[in-house]
Formats: C-alpha cells, structure tokens, sequence
C-alpha cells in the first residue's frame, strides 16, 4: 500500500514538472517580456505603483518559486489587480515562461529595466 | 617654599616676574586663537583646486533626440554607429588610435609589444588571446563583444541610459517579422526604447567607465582595490573628488581627453610626463593631484610639504581601499577543476563571494585593506608570455619601477594580487590558456587543450608540459581618496616596528630608523646639558651669587 502511495505522488510530481515544463516550453518568454512590462506601464499610468518598472525582477525567485506562483495564481504580490485580472492564459504563460527564463538559478537571471 | 623665593626676590624683580608671567598668559592666549583662525584658512593645494574646478554645471548645446539621423530604425548597433558618425565625422578615426580600442601599449617596443591584445599577461584571467577569447572582449568599447572586427561602441561610453541594445535588436527582430498584430505593436515598442537609448547621450559618468573598469578581472572588485561597484554613487568618506554629497567628480574630470584618448598609465606609459599644476601649464592633462593641488598643497610651513618629493599624496590620503566592497587577494587557478558529484561546484565564503569554483579555482576576499609601498616613477613592468621566467621564484607580472635615486619616483600605495598560474615547465615561460567559448577550460576542464588553443591564438609555442608558478600584480591606488581627518599620521610610518614602510630600505628615516651610536651620542648630549644647567643652578643657589649685583 505504501509503496503503491509513493509511486501514485512520483508519478502525479513528475506529470506535474512535465506539464509545467511543457507550457514554458511553448510560452514565447520574450513576449512575455512585454506584455510584463505592459502591466506595469498602464498601472503607472493608473497611479497604482510609484514606477513603470516592474518591483519584482525575474532574479528575485528561483525557477521553482515561480513555478508555484503561477501554479497557485497567486498573483496578489505583483500588486496592480486591475491589469493583471485582464491577461489571458495566454499571456499569463508568456510572463511566466520570461520570468522563469532570467529566475535566479537560471542561466542568465536578469533584473527588470 | 614660594614665600622663601618672594623673600628672596627684590621689588624689581618681582615687577619682572609679573610682567614675564603676563607676557606668557598673553602669548598663550594668541596661540590658542591661533588654530581657530587657520581653521577658516584654507591649505594653499585646496584653494588651487577649489579654483580649478570651480564650474561644475556642464552644458550641451545638442538636444540628440531631435536630430533625424537618431530618429530612424535601428537594427544593430553598427546602425547606431553610423548615424553618430553622421555628424561626429572624426571620432572613430581618433578613438581607433587609442589604448582603449588598440588595448596595446604603444610606447612598447615592436618586438615586446605590451597590452591586453599582445602578449601581457595577469593572474587574473590570463590573457585576452590575442583577443579571441570572448569573454574578455565583451568588455572592448565595439559592438556585440566582437572586438576590433566590430564598428566602435559610442555608447558604451557615452550612452546615459543602461540599455542591453543586443537583446532589444533580437526583440526588435522577432516581433517585426511576426504576422501577429500584437507582435506588430511589441515591435513598435522595442524600437521606441533603442530609439530613446540611442539618443541619451552625453559626456562619459562613472557609471560608463565602470561598466568596465569596476568588473576588471571577472567581477565586481576583482582587480583593483579602489575601483568597485561601490564607486558608481560613492558618499564623500569613501571618495572626497568623487563623492555625490561632495564634489561629485565623474571619471573625466581627472582623467582629461584629448581626441578621444583619456589621460592615464597604461602598462609601462606613465599618466603624465610631468607633475606640472594648471597654474604652470592649464592644457596639461589633469590626471595627477598636483595639476590641481600644487607639489606644496599644505599650509605654509607645514612639515607635510618637505614629504612630497619623495612621498606620493596617495600615500597618506589612501589609508586603506576596498572600504565598502571586497577586493580579490588571491587567485590560484592550480586548484581549478575539481568537481562533486561529476559537476562543477562554488563554495562561497566571507563577503558572500566565492572562496572555490571548479572554472577558476581557490580565491580569497579581503576588506580595507592597507595598501603595500614601494616606490613609483609611474611605469609599471614584468614579463610578457615571450620572456623567460624562473619558476622557483615568484614571478612578478606586473611590477613598479622606480627607486629613491629617481627624481619622479615617489612612496606610492599599491594593492597587491597573488595567485599561481600555468607555465611552460620545459620552455619556462607564462602560458595563455583559452578560457571562455566552447573550447575553453571553463567548458571542458583540460588544460592541456585550453593551454594548446590560447598559445595557438598567439601564434606561440607550447612543449605540452605545464606547471603552475606563484605570481604578484599590483595595481596603483589612487581612486577612494579619504577625508583629511582619516589621512595616516606620523606615527603610522615614523615608528618602529610596525612602520607602514617596513619594507623600504637604503635609507634613513626619522623613528622608523635608528644609529645606535647617534643616538647614545644624542641622549649623552641632552642628559650633559640638563647636568650643567642643574649644576650651574645649584652653585648660584648655594653662593647666592647673583653676577656681583646687588
């Protein structure tokens, strides 16, 4: 039973990490990129946030962490609800596939600009 | 016992008294008034340069974003190039005369020509082999990392907004050929923000200068000890000329231009022929403290004026360096290589920076640190990958000339990086490993293959057998000049023995230094002279002579 039970989590964990990997894989990360950014610049322009910038950089998760952001929809941290109840599935797995590309333990973490 | 001496003093002399101790009350009074005037006096070398760069509001008369040539559709940064060149005809043909384009030192003989593109070598990353190695032509001020082959970079140096112009062509690129409207409307803003890059430009700042010169050796505070990150918006404790709550010096103002080469040493080229001030010659470049402190900077009859022709002002106006971020101490590329689990690992240590990583090796960090001394006539020497080496010595790569016999050598500080490094154990000469790119040792860990392909790129030999040698780099300090409060005392080098000039000897100096027989002389004069006054007293006392007067 209990190895039935282990066998049941790896293969729900590795279907899980596949998906995952699957829709970052066919995520267009540069286009999330602008659409990131895009957020920001109207939510600026609303007043909400003090800079055009977005506050959090790829380079302040790890690809994992923002794994589970995007797993969890829990988007309240990138403030400005507003703009991002507006983005499509589409776009969501854009900006996740960007972040997840420059995440601190990535080849190349980068910082937003 | 007073009343004894007032019975013994006549009217007269007692008036005497009162009057001398009157005299000296006053004289100690105006010597205690004394400081507080100076301290509104300024020092001679501050009025200079308070004088010298009075006018600290630069203009433009050029609003770039509104010329057309920058107002088109860039697409690589050659582009970008062209449009400046546009109007700024001459600037390339200037800019690839100098030591920032050629990276060759070119007061070097033909024969031993010395530079990053030659055949210099560090104990940092080596060599540039003979600039093929990427990694270290990112760096070189042309487009896209790929060295001379490139057009010149105007922006790296001039542009005023930090842009990655490489990733927004890329961008650029890929939306605009899309199909897709929304891509079209990406497109639009991609070129909107390399337009907008394009056109911020203006005089070089730190940040320009430091995009290279802060990251020297690999990183940040790598190489030089008193250029880091930290220098970017330094506060005026860790740089008096550069602070932003002070003068707030950008790289220029020192480092003067004259079609497009900037004032300053490169390998053996001194920074300037001559200490001359502005006041003795104001086309002189400002690159040394005297041009705009004068070589007698301090108050009139100062002591500190009769040490600048042997001590250089960084001496003691540059106690330590690496006062906010750590500095390199030590690379020991021997050590490189190592793996756990069959991958490459780091180990990070104080500071948060790495003490192991299986591409570079063991290194060690350190944090004010004081600087070593030796003298300086402004030339730096050592050994190129040509010249031979005694491996069983320490090998110094690069090294100050000058001895206390030269009239333009002073004291000068320096941070010293060691290291070991490969050398050819049969030839005995410094080897170039290929470091970055698909076949360097960062990527397949054999040094046999790196070291083969570097020497390739130099067209150098290479006998297949290789050892590591001990080696030493010092580099001048002369940036993160300290406020006058945390300048050294005279007892930081006037003692024994822990004189911060231990090292330098052949000659004299006063409490560092001593004659036994001078001084047993010395302290046999003074302990005689009190003898005779204490005698002389005691025999007028005791005669109660006083020179036949009554």
């Amino acid at each position: 039973m209990k190895k039935l039970i282990i066998t049941a989590i790896a293969v729900l964990f590795a279907f899980s990490s596949a998906s995952v990997c699957l829709a970052s894989a066919k995520a267009n990360a540069r286009k999330g990129k602008y659409t990131y950014r895009k957020v920001y610049k109207s939510c600026h322009k609303r007043g909400e946030v003090e800079s055009a910038t977005p506050f959090l950089s790829p380079d302040t998760k790890t690809m994992a962490q923002w794994d589970r952001v995007f797993e969890e929809k829990d988007f309240d941290q990138f403030k400005c609800k507003e703009e991002w109840s507006k983005l499509s599935d589409k776009d969501l797995e854009n900006i996740h596939a960007y972040l997840r590309a420059h995440a601190a333990d990535s080849p190349s973490p980068a910082k937003c600009k | 016992m007073f009343r004894f001496i007032f019975e013994r003093l006549s009217g007269k002399r007692c008036l005497c008294l009162t009057a001398c101790l009157a005299a000296s009350g006053l004289l100690l009074l105006s010597t205690a008034a004394a400081p507080a005037a100076a301290a509104e006096e300024k020092a001679p070398g501050r009025q200079l340069a308070d004088q010298a760069t009075k006018q600290r509001h630069f203009w433009n008369t050029v609003d770039h974003s509104k010329l057309k040539a920058l107002q088109q559709v860039f697409t690589s940064g050659d582009q970008i190039t062209r449009a400046c060149l546009s109007c700024h005809t001459k600037a390339d043909q200037q800019l690839k005369k100098t030591f920032h384009w050629t990276w060759t030192d070119p007061n070097s003989p033909p024969n031993d020509r010395k530079g990053k593109a030659q055949y210099s070598v560090n104990n940092f990353c080596l060599s540039s082999n003979a600039m093929h190695d990427h990694h270290c032509s990112e760096c070189h001020i042309g487009w896209a990392g790929k060295g001379k082959a490139a057009a010149i970079d105007c922006l790296r140096c001039h542009g005023q907004k930090k842009f990655n112009f490489e990733e927004a062509f890329g961008d650029y690129e890929a939306f605009s050929t899309s199909s897709d409207p929304d891509d079209k409307e990406m497109a639009k803003e991609a070129q909107a923000e390399i337009q907008e890059a394009a056109q911020a430009v203006g005089r070089p700042t730190r940040r320009n200068c430091g995009s290279c010169h802060f990251s020297g050796g690999g990183g940040d505070g790598v190489k030089h000890g008193d250029l880091d990150s930290s220098m970017t918006t330094p506060h005026k404790s860790l740089d008096v000329h550069m602070g932003i709550d002070g003068q707030n010096f950008q790289c220029v103002r020192c480092h003067t231009t004259i079609n497009h080469n900037v004032a300053g040493r490169f390998y053996a080229t001194p920074a300037a022929k001559n200490r001359k001030s502005l006041i003795e010659n104001d086309l002189s470049p400002k690159i040394m403290c005297e041009s705009c402190h004068s070589a007698k900077p301090h108050k009139a009859g100062s002591k500190m004026n009769d040490h600048t022709d042997k001590v250089a002002c960084q001496t003691c106006h540059i106690p330590t360096v690496a006062r906010v971020l750590p500095v390199q101490m030590w690379w020991d590329w021997s050590q490189a290589g190592k793996m756990k689990n069959g991958k490459p690992y780091e180990v990070k240590g104080p500071y948060d920076r790495p003490t192991y990583v299986s591409t570079k090796g063991d290194t060690r960090w350190a944090k004010n640190v004081r600087p070593e001394y030796y003298w300086y006539s402004g030339s730096l020497s050592g050994p190129t990958l040509k010249d031979s080496i005694d491996p069983t010595k320490i090998i110094r790569l690069a090294w100050p000339v000058g001895n206390r016999g030269n009239h333009n050598a002073r004291i000068f500080p320096f941070h010293v990086h060691r290291g070991k490094q490969p050398y050819d154990i049969e030839r005995s000469k410094l080897l170039a490993p290929l470091l970055s790119g698909e076949h360097g040792y960062w990527t397949t860990f054999n040094w046999q293959d790196a070291i083969a392909r570097g020497q390739k790129y130099l067209d150098l030999p290479f006998s297949g057998k290789y050892g590591f040698v001990k080696t030493e780099y010092v580099f001048p300090s002369t940036h993160m000049v300290a406020p006058k409060d945390q300048a050294l005392a005279c007892s930081e080098c006037h003692t024994r023995p822990h004189s911060r000039l231990a090292n330098l000897t052949g000659f004299y100096m006063p409490g560092r230094d001593r004659i036994k027989a001078v001084d047993t002389g010395g302290w046999l004069l003074v302990l005689g002279c009190l003898a005779a006054v204490l005698l002389h007293g005691f025999g007028r006392f005791i005669f109660k002579k006083n020179g036949g007067k009554k």
